[in-house]
């Protein structure tokens, strides 16, 4: 498969980037890791004539348990055991995440911002064509809702629930110069499968920050995928929290990989504070975020089954998060 | 058209300076220019590992690298692995225990153990099955290809 030709630009500060980014304006694409951007460039998906390469930004780097660079490998992360222990969702989802291989290069900067899939994007030129292409690439219907002029492509990226749960904050810079908002925030409940983020035109992502009040909470990812060694999630499940004598004082639910964007159920989660978790409970706000998750049919598993899956999975995290308080 | 400028980097070894062009990965570099076949083009989009090299000692996807990127640093083929007489002891390994059989992901498998067992070299059968994950065989089932990791760690230990 051939890449068709780009420019490619390799600054080394975040105040080049953002300043290449402004005189390349919607005409470029950040490479991270690549592992996302160019199988979907070899499938001539939504090319753009720069690449605007952020391996050399040495300030994109570093871990700690504050704070994770955009830059950072999902491999090297995944050796920080005092991280992933100190927050378990993000232990067990970057364990998961494709294989170790692509974890090698992938990055987490570009595992919040992978591109949404579906059955019919994530294909061939010749195959989209073949079809008819859709409106996230190249043509002027969707093949899973042609009812609706709106694209419902699967956000199907691991961190982002996981991170999502422990309260995480992303910092963002731009011509508008740096900012700082809750992960949660970054994806957009307005927009669709193809506008899906609230990032301002340019703007990189240049690091997470972890909170010190959920360090060390229990917690759990969950994933549903077709080959446990390799596939993209078609549903994941982060639960955190933590109790003070067997009541909830903090309680999170986020659920991915089923809809366009990945979703935090603070509503559903707020009734339970100050109550013990029972298994009713449970239960009940298992089946309360089903009812509020509607995949559609444009991944390989069915949206039914998904949809089930996901009161199934609530149920365990939840059950893990009380099990790992009382140990 | 002006040329691209050249790309300056050690492959197995040898320092190596080559024009390449920014939409080249590394795996066509390596095979189409510089004719170092054993290197694999399976899926060509990060799924099935048998395009994997080393760059600075750590497992790369050569079909998900652009060439220009590896400006620099040390790359590391099938064709490097080997000591300059004979075999690693894991290549022996592989033949040794018949880990092969079409041949085909054997070079992804190699490189990948390579560094693997460089990293961990008393490896629990757990770790091996996970560390090649990311590498597709169609023909082992895989059970030669972990005796083979576990034979070598075995005998490097
Ligand atoms: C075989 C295979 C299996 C996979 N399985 C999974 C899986 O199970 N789960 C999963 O989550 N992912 C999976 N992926 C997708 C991908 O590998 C990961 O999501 C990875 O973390 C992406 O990171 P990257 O650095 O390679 O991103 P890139 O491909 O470099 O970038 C991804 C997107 O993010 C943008 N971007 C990257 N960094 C920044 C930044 N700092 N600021 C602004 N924009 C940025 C890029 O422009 C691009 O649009 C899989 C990929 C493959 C090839
Ligand atoms: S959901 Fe519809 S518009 Fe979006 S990628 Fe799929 S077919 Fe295309
Ligand atoms: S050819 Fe690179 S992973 Fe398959
Ligand atoms: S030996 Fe044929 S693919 Fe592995």
């Amino acid at each position: 498969m051939h890449l068709d030709p780009f420019e490619l630009h390799r600054p080394t500060s975040v105040d080049e980037v953002v300043g290449l980014a402004r005189d390349l304006a919607g005409r470029f694409d950040y490479l991270a890791g690549g592992t996302d951007l160019l199988p979907n460039y070899k499938m001539h998906l939504n090319l753009r004539p720069h690449l605007i390469a952020l391996e050399g930004v040495r300030e994109l780097r570093g871990r700690s348990l504050e704070r994770i660079g955009a830059m950072e490998r999902l491999a090297d992360v995944e050796a920080e055991s005092a991280l992933l222990a100190a927050y378990p969702p993000l232990g067990d989802a970057v364990r998961e995440i494709a294989t170790p291989l692509v974890r090698a290069s992938g990055t987490v900067g570009g595992n919040l911002l992978v591109e949404t899939r579906c059955f019919f994007f994530n294909q061939s030129q010749f195959w989209r064509q073949s079809l008819g292409f859709c409106l996230k690439a190249d043509g002027d219907r969707c093949h899973v809702v042609p009812q609706k002029q709106k694209c419902y492509a699967t956000f199907s990226g691991d961190l982002a629930p996981a991170l999502m749960a422990v309260d995480a904050e992303v910092e963002v810079a731009g011509a508008d110069g740096r900012r700082r908002l809750p992960l949660e925030a970054l994806y957009d409940p307005e927009g669709d499968g193809i506008r899906r983020l609230r990032l301002r035109p340019g703007e990189l992502l240049t690091a997470v920050h972890l909170p010190a009040a959920t360090r060390g909470d229990p917690g759990a990812y969950l994933k549903l995928r077709v080959r446990p060694s390799y596939d993209f999630p078609e549903l994941g499940v982060a639960a955190s929290g933590a109790l003070d004598g067997g009541r909830v004082r903090r309680l999170t639910i986020a659920v991915g990989g089923a809809e366009m964007r990945p979703v935090r159920h603070d509503s559903l989660t707020a009734a339970l504070v100050g109550e013990r978790l029972s298994d009713d409970r449970i239960r009940a706000l298992a089946d309360a975020v089903e009812r509020a998750t509607r995949p559609v049919h444009n991944t390989f598993l069915l949206p039914d089954y998904r949809r089930r899956m996901v009161s199934v999975f609530v149920r365990r995290a939840v059950e893990r998060l009380r099990e790992g308080t009382a140990g | 058209m002006p040329s691209p400028p050249p790309v300056r980097f050690r492959l197995n070894g040898q320092p190596t300076e080559v024009a390449v062009e920014p939409a080249r990965v590394l795996l066509d570099l390596l095979r189409d220019d510089l004719r170092l076949t054993g290197t694999k083009r399976g899926c060509d989009l990060g799924t099935c590992g048998c395009c994997t090299v080393l760059v600075d000692g750590r497992p790369s996807l050569s079909c998900l690298t652009l060439a220009r990127l590896v400006d620099g640093r040390e790359v590391t083929t099938i064709e490097g692995v080997s000591p300059p007489q004979g075999l690693s002891p894991l290549q022996r390994a592989f033949v040794e225990v018949g880990a092969t059989q079409c041949g085909f992901c054997t070079p992804g498998f190699v490189v990948t153990a390579t560094a693997f067992l460089r990293d961990h070299p008393h490896p629990s059968r757990e770790e091996i099955v996970r560390a090649i994950s990311g590498n597709l065989c169609r023909c082992t089932g895989y059970l030669k290809i972990i005796e083979a990791i576990e034979r070598a760690a075995a005998g490097g230990a």
